[in-house]
């Protein structure tokens, strides 16, 4: 029960990160991106103390805010429809998603111990599993938010793995800097891609 | 500002900042982003040989490091020939910007991003350097895609490719820490090795990883995208030799220097052959940043015969000469009113921009290292130490050679065709006599005496220590 507990929030935010892979309807990305960061909270607490947790998570809701407040300002939000069907590349996204997700799990135990054996299996299925969604985000799409959530999911993947490498202040300040200017590049390409709709 | 890294970099980042507030006057704002960067290249030199300056009575002393978040940031009195250059990068591209067409926010960021660079070179530990370089990255965006028009897939590439460096080389360094001490760990040292040259492929475009470079090309403005590139190499050729002269894993690995002359190589006969066969002039730009990328690391290569005095004596040269390229294609393209710059659009160009257009070709010949030009000098000892060493990466380079040759006579052909619908008449302004004269002669000058362009720079490199034989 512990240990499912524990692994819990983190196939939370491997959904979240699946999810947003898969789906595009901006709201329910928006909320699923949220959960994402939220999710990371526990692995960043087996790390750091809480002030010190907390700062990536509490980064990532503040640039999702960003977008979610760009989106709402150009019409963008429009209620989720959960009963919708998959589409084919959809399914695709999905199918590619999972058998990602399923090569890290098989192989993680050999790759942790070559390479990061100071790194939980756990954590480090959580960080690659994103750094994956997040490429594999980066790879399908044309969108700029979704190029925004890819790249965010991709960082927050890495900054979690390098979190249980090496801590720094100055890195977490660099990081905080890089996700929060993304959250403003994110914001004004949704701009300039409406603007350029109504041109 | 007793500090050279608050007068340094946070003095124009901050000053680039004040300048966003200043957009509503562009000739003002145009004008202090020269005046800035002027001031401290010419600060950066004056202090280059010592932080301890006696002038007019007065003492100014600097002191050399800041601790920001329990690291440092130090910028000693050896280092700040790079300093100066990299704002006289930053002076070049902001002097002329009022001929051309450009971004309102080229001024303000131009400076930031400047002040960034100068950031990258000397935080401590340096591989933290990476997330800089990410957010120098994220600022530049709004200088490559113009308002009004959507995000189009250039951008998105360069985004994803320059973020995908970013866990490439941070990793490296981590995996590799105190290998010194462990010479027979030499999986890891070639893993460490791959990460940290694939993280600087992607960072500068070289091939095969450079496809977003013709894709961005084609949709930025080229004086906007010429600054980001060239202020890119320039620093990005620093970073790798602060790599090299810190990580002695890395420049005692066998086969380093092969591999480099392998991607020189490549990258010279690749931009060439793929330039040869392009019909827009800002597509064939972006392959000559290409070949460019693949002479400084054929360079590297060859730094055990002297690879980084070639590397100072072509560091000069080599953003003058990309300077006035771009000065050449900025112009043409906004008198002739042409944002994509297919090259059939310069079709007459030579009777109605004969001095541009005359530019523009002695700019490509300046570039491709033609005989009496800048560039020259220096890519003739760089063949002659390749012609010695193996005679494929010569043979490879010849044909990247030709390749721009083809690029130069085609775009020569196109631009002495008479236009079907008459428009020979000049329209180009006889002030542009003054400035492309100018230029030409500082071309040929630089190609004639070569110590014009080296001497003022010529210890720029002498904090590698570690890369002196």
């Amino acid at each position: 029960m512990r240990e499912i507990l524990n692994t819990l929030p983190i196939y939370i935010a491997l959904i979240a990160a699946l999810l947003n892979l898969v789906r595009r309807q901006w709201s329910l990305n928006l909320i699923a991106l949220v959960l994402q960061f939220i999710f990371l909270i526990p692995s960043l607490l087996d790390l750091f103390p809480i002030q010190i947790a907390l700062i990536q998570p509490f980064t990532g809701i503040m640039v999702s805010l960003m977008l979610y407040l760009t989106l709402h300002q150009v019409g963008g939000i429009e209620p989720i429809k959960l009963n919708r069907s998959l589409t084919p590349g959809e399914i695709f996204r999905a199918l590619a998603g999972i058998f990602l997700l399923a090569i890290i799990f098989f192989f993680l135990d050999d790759f942790q111990k070559a390479v990061f054996p100071t790194v939980s299996p756990e954590l480090l299925y959580l960080s690659f599993g994103l750094m994956l969604m997040g490429m594999m985000q980066l790879g399908t799409i044309r969108e700029p938010l979704y190029l925004a959530i890819g790249l965010l999911t991709f960082l927050s993947g890495f900054q979690l793995l390098y979190s249980a490498l090496e801590f720094s202040y100055l890195l977490e300040a660099l990081f905080v800097a890089v996700n929060l200017i993304l959250g403003i590049v994110g914001s004004f390409f949704i701009v300039k891609n409406a603007e350029s709709r109504l041109a | 500002m007793n500090n050279t890294v608050l007068l340094f970099v946070a003095l124009p980042i901050a000053l680039g900042l004040l300048l966003i507030l200043l957009e509503r006057w562009p000739r003002f704002s145009a004008f202090l982003a020269a005046l800035i960067p002027l001031s401290l290249t010419g600060l950066a030199l004056v202090f280059s040989q010592s932080l301890n300056l006696n002038f007019l009575g007065q003492q100014f002393v600097l002191e050399d490091s800041l601790s920001v978040f329990g690291r440092n940031i130090q910028i000693e009195a050896n280092q700040l020939g790079m300093v100066a250059l990299l704002y006289f990068v930053c002076f070049l591209w902001n002097l002329p910007v009022k001929f051309f067409d450009y971004n309102h926010w080229f001024s303000s960021l131009s400076l930031i991003i400047s002040g960034f660079w100068v950031l990258v070179q000397f935080i401590n530990p340096f591989l933290y350097s990476a997330l800089v370089v990410e957010l120098i990255v994220l600022i530049s965006v709004p200088l490559l895609s113009p308002r009004g028009a959507p995000a189009k897939a250039g951008i998105m590439r360069y985004l994803t490719m320059q973020t995908l460096a970013l866990p490439l080389v941070l990793l490296s360094g981590w995996m590799v820490a105190g290998i010194e001490t462990s010479p027979s760990a030499q999986a890891l040292v070639s893993r460490g090795a791959f990460l940290v040259l694939t993280g600087f492929m992607l960072w500068a475009g070289v091939f095969p990883l450079h496809s977003w470079q013709p894709m961005l090309s084609e949709e930025s403005q080229p004086w906007s995208y010429s600054f980001l590139l060239v202020i890119m190499q320039v620093s990005l050729t620093f970073f790798f030799l602060h790599f090299l002269n810190q990580y002695p894993w890395l420049r005692n690995l066998e086969q380093l220097g092969l591999v480099l002359k392998w991607l020189g190589s490549l990258s010279i006969v690749a931009a060439g052959v793929l330039a040869a066969f392009q019909t827009n002039l800002k597509r064939i730009s972006s392959y000559i940043f290409m070949a460019e990328a693949g002479y400084t690391i054929l360079t590297f290569a060859y730094i055990p015969q002297g690879g980084l005095d070639i590397i100072t004596m072509s560091l000069l040269p080599r953003i003058f000469g990309l300077w006035s390229l771009n000065f050449a294609t900025s112009y043409l393209s906004k008198n002739i009113s042409s944002e994509k710059m297919e090259l059939e659009e310069l079709k007459g160009a030579i009777y109605r921009f004969p001095r541009t257009s005359g530019l523009l070709i002695i700019s490509f010949l300046n570039i491709i290292g033609m005989p009496l030009f800048s560039l020259f000098p220096s890519k003739r000892i760089l063949w002659g130490i390749v012609i010695a060493d193996n005679l494929v990466f010569q043979i490879l380079g010849i044909l990247g050679f030709l390749g721009f040759m083809i690029v130069i006579l085609r775009t020569l052909n196109i631009m002495i065709k008479k236009p079907e619908n008459g428009g020979q008449e000049k329209v180009e302004k006889s002030i542009m006599i003054l400035p492309i004269a100018l230029i030409v002669l500082i071309m040929v000058m630089a190609g004639t005496i070569p110590q014009l362009f080296s001497a003022p720079i010529q210890n720029i490199l002498l904090s590698f220590n570690n890369l002196f034989p």
